[in-house]
């Protein structure tokens, strides 16, 4: 960190400090942004990232320390004053109006919005289009600012949040700094590379901290990478000096591992756990005819309208179909429904973790023996004692932090919290199959391993594996079988037991 | 990192396009969802007056047409504050209770057969402050409280109950003396009743507000997300209670039309509009979560179920199995609303 740059940076923060309680979230973080740079935040969940994002967006107010933005030294009072600053935030849940408009989402916080009317009392519809418009402009995005947000894929719902954010900044004349807190984590790898392209577009007017689990992302996007373990501000460098192995180091502390799984072939004398045969769902999936077999990972590779999360659901009863089957260990019936499913021993992690994926308001062990209650139950009744040293048993096998299983789910980590959906089905005596949407949806990379060496060592058992995986690398790194799937139809079939399809071969097939 | 080559080689533009194309396809199909439910419940209109024509000559005259339009002004005024209300993702039940206590004041306070004051244009100021007062109270209750409106509402019904009873008392009823006023709401004017033009007023002014002010918009956002709202400091709290007010003003402006249309004063003089005011809204379309719907819609419900009377009555259907055959083919058109819907993993509370 040098100040020779006569002109004053973006951003400059001299030791911030925050502490709840006892616990000292922020320590002592110094940090110069100057225009045009791209700097990316890396950290494990619960290093502070958050945090220091908050007090960046007035959300909280920092108890020791400096902020200054363009060399003026400031304290946020609430969300507006940051804003007013040139400080817009893309928080990692999308905070759109849905029901509304692209212009009134974008133009929410400039006066406008707020009900800038005109002589009439009314809105200036007119005007809010053209402001929108003009916002949409500046980052490069050519979206109608009159359609529905519902309407919007999830990339282009980042974009409206840039262009909200940039907005007010934009309307006084300031330097925009934007951060975007795991823009990527719910896109799919194509969306990526059209938000990549989008953030670069930012550079030329404003800067951008991007914070994200993905550090080939990292690595790709941005000028300089710091780095956040425990609160502290541990590293700060440029991205031509360090190596993701590197930054992997210092965010979690430790080596990666170099786990490369042994594939075989599927042995002709086994039979398929689950196989689903020409299944069809009217536009969604047609044709569509997949076999898992114990000890083997399946991933289903595919955009966001190629139906693979559609099929997935089917396989679990979530979702009907209308032509086709589904046989799970030998039962095959016309409709499937969850319950059969769960009893047949399939389980189901779904990407909606936080709506399907477990009950927030419950404590942690209880959410592990909702489904499964193992050795917890004695007939009817489920014994506290022995379902709390059951949860323990899970909590430490999982690596699960804090090791707590009697605190509301909802108070952990999203890495923490998936670990618990993942023991719910792992508690099962009889698990056959697991369906797995999206796993490491929002996990850091060290939570990511250890959801990956339990999913490794769960199919090394016999259970038959489903995985919708959320890059072509996390397919490739962990399956036996990858199939590709393009508009509702099988594009690909790849046992890497002896085909080695390259990256390009898989994403072509997307396409 | 094949990865990093790839996308420097420029894969991002073929999936631009091809993520492009798609979304043109759902832009499409959205706007069609936009249409498609209106339209059905305009095909549904269209067959309910079908069958009821071919079972009654007298259904489909002009005169029937006039009395159908009178029957649901008074709901369709009250309709248009429920649908903003429901668009809030709350819901308001005091409304026949509101109705009762304006149209008790209004009508004490005008020229009636008890004598008493007669203050004119002033009794419909104070009566329909009245009904401010009670909407202003839920909507504080609900908003300041954080009381579900449910039950806020449900209470408020009977404060607006007995509020009207005070005021009958135990005299004799009080009857309308204003000549000009008596039979005034299904008077014709231009060839529709009278009380149907100031529901076509409040209809325009809902839909106004609704589309082109500050109120409208933020009720619209509220019921998507309250919490979004709230972060991005929008008057989440004075729109509540406005939105509350609105509705309570115009249970009451219904409450004073129904007492003239009835010509005498009575704190029941609600009765039977919730269970008109709440379906139609919902088979209207609007979402009970809030967010999603409108008036235009709600006007569409409303009409589909005061035909449903009126075409239950001309068809000779008895009357002591009417409610029975109301409650079912309720029950049935909003099975029927929401059928498009469903979702395997939805849960209805």
């Amino acid at each position: 960190m040098n100040d020779v740059i006569t002109t004053p940076a973006v951003l400059r923060l001299d030791s911030v400090s925050k502490s709840f309680g006892s616990n000292r979230a922020v320590r002592g973080v110094s940090l110069n942004i100057q225009s045009g740079e791209v700097i990316g935040l890396i950290g494990e969940n619960g290093a502070g990232k958050s945090t220091l994002l908050k007090i960046l967006s007035g959300n909280y107010r920092h108890d020791e320390g400096t902020i200054a933005v363009n060399g003026q030294a400031v304290q946020f009072r609430g969300p507006a004053d940051a804003l007013r600053a040139g400080i817009g935030v893309v928080h990692q849940e999308q905070s759109l109006f849905t029901n509304l408009t692209v212009a009134e989402n974008i133009e929410v916080n400039t006066p406008i919005g707020r009900g800038g009317v005109n002589r009439l009392g009314l809105y200036n519809w007119r005007r809010l289009y053209a402001d929108a418009a003009k916002a949409l402009d500046l980052i490069g995005s050519h979206l109608n600012p009159k359609t529905r947000v519902s309407d919007l894929s999830f990339v282009d719902r980042q974009m409206v949040e840039i262009a909200r954010a940039i907005r007010v900044s934009a309307a006084s004349h300031t330097t925009p700094l934007v951060i975007l807190d795991e823009p990527t984590a719910i896109l799919e790898r194509t969306e990526t590379a059209i938000l990549e392209r989008e953030i670069s577009k930012l550079r030329d007017i404003g800067s951008v901290i991007f914070v994200s689990h993905r550090l080939d992302e990292v690595m790709r996007i941005c000028d300089r990478v710091v780095v956040m373990r425990d609160g502290e501000l541990i590293a700060d460098r440029p991205v031509d000096d360090v190596t993701e192995e590197e930054l992997f180091h210092l965010m979690v502390g430790r080596e990666t591992h170099a786990a490369v799984r042994n594939r075989r072939s599927i042995e002709p004398t086994s039979s398929p756990v689950i196989s689903i045969h020409d299944l069809t769902r009217a536009g969604s999936y047609a044709d569509v005819s997949i076999d898992a077999y114990p000890g083997r990972i399946l991933a289903i590779l595919g955009t966001s309208g190629s139906g693979r999360e559609s099929v997935a659901r089917a396989i679990f009863g979530a979702e009907g179909f209308d032509s086709g089957s589904v046989s799970i260990a030998g039962y095959s019936g016309r409709q499937l429904s969850i319950k059969k499913a769960v009893a047949l021993g399939v389980g189901y992690v779904p990407a909606e973790r936080k709506t399907e994926g477990m009950v927030g308001e419950m404590p942690a062990d209880q959410n592990i023996t909702l489904t499964h209650p193992g050795s917890a139950a004695l007939g009817p009744f489920e014994l506290p004692r022995r379902r709390l040293s059951l949860a323990r048993m899970w909590f430490e096998k999982l690596d699960i932090r804090p090791r707590e299983p009697e605190h509301m789910l909802q108070d952990f980590s999203g890495g923490n919290q998936q670990k618990v959906v993942l023991a719910k089905w792992l508690n099962s005596s009889n698990l056959k199959a697991l369906v797995l949407d999206h796993p490491l949806r929002g996990l850091d990379p060290g939570a990511a391993e250890t959801v990956n060496a339990q999913i490794r060592s769960v199919c090394d058992d016999g259970t038959a594996i489903i995985l919708i995986p959320d890059t072509i690398d996390e397919a490739l790194d962990i399956a036996d079988d990858i199939v590709v799937m393009r508009d509702g139809r099988i594009s690909g079939v790849f046992d890497l037991g002896h085909d080695n399809p390259a990256t390009l071969d898989l994403l072509e097939r997307m396409l | 990192m094949v990865d990093k080559v790839l996308s420097e080689q420029g894969a991002g533009s073929i999936s631009t396009t091809a993520i492009r194309i798609r979304e043109s396809g759902i832009e499409r199909r959205a706007r069609f969802r936009g249409l498609a439910e209106p339209l059905s419940l305009l095909v549904a209109l269209a067959v309910l007056i079908g069958v009821f024509s071919l079972l009654n000559e007298r259904f489909l005259t002009a005169s029937n047409f006039q009395n159908v339009l009178t029957q649901s002004a008074i709901p369709l005024i009250v309709a248009v504050g429920a649908t903003l209300v429901i668009l809030l993702g709350s819901i308001d039940l005091s409304v026949e209770g509101v109705m009762g206590a304006t149209g008790m004041t209004w009508i004490l306070l005008s020229a009636n057969s008890r004598g008493g004051v007669d203050l004119g244009p002033w009794a419909w100021v104070i009566a329909l402050g009245v009904a401010l007062v009670l909407g202003v109270a839920s909507g504080l209750i609900f908003t300041a409280l954080k009381v579900p409106s449910f039950i806020v509402t449900l209470g408020m019904w009977y404060v607006g109950l007995g509020i009207a009873t005070m005021l009958y008392g135990t005299d004799l009823l009080p009857r309308l003396e204003d000549e000009g006023l008596k039979g005034w709401t299904s008077t014709i004017t231009f060839g529709l009743p009278n009380s149907f033009w100031v529901a076509l007023l409040v209809i325009g002014l809902g839909i106004l507000l609704l589309r082109n002010t500050r109120i409208g918009r933020v009720t619209l956002a509220i019921g998507n997300s309250e919490t979004i709202v709230r972060s991005a400091g929008l008057p989440a709290f004075r729109v509540k209670v406005a939105v509350f007010a609105i509705a309570a003003l115009l249970s009451g402006l219904g409450g004073i039309l129904a007492t003239v249309q009835l010509d005498i004063g009575s704190p029941t003089v609600g009765s039977g509009v919730l269970f008109i005011v709440i379906p139609a809204v919902v088979i209207g379309g609007t979402h009970l979560g809030g967010g999603k719907g409108g008036i235009l819609r709600t006007v569409l419900g409303v009409f589909l179920l005061t035909i449903l009377n009126n075409g239950l009555i001309l068809s000779g259907v008895e009357s002591s199995y009417q409610s029975a055959v109301t409650g079912a083919i309720l029950v049935a058109a909003i099975v029927f609303a929401a059928w498009s819907q469903r979702d395997r993993l939805q849960v209805a509370k």
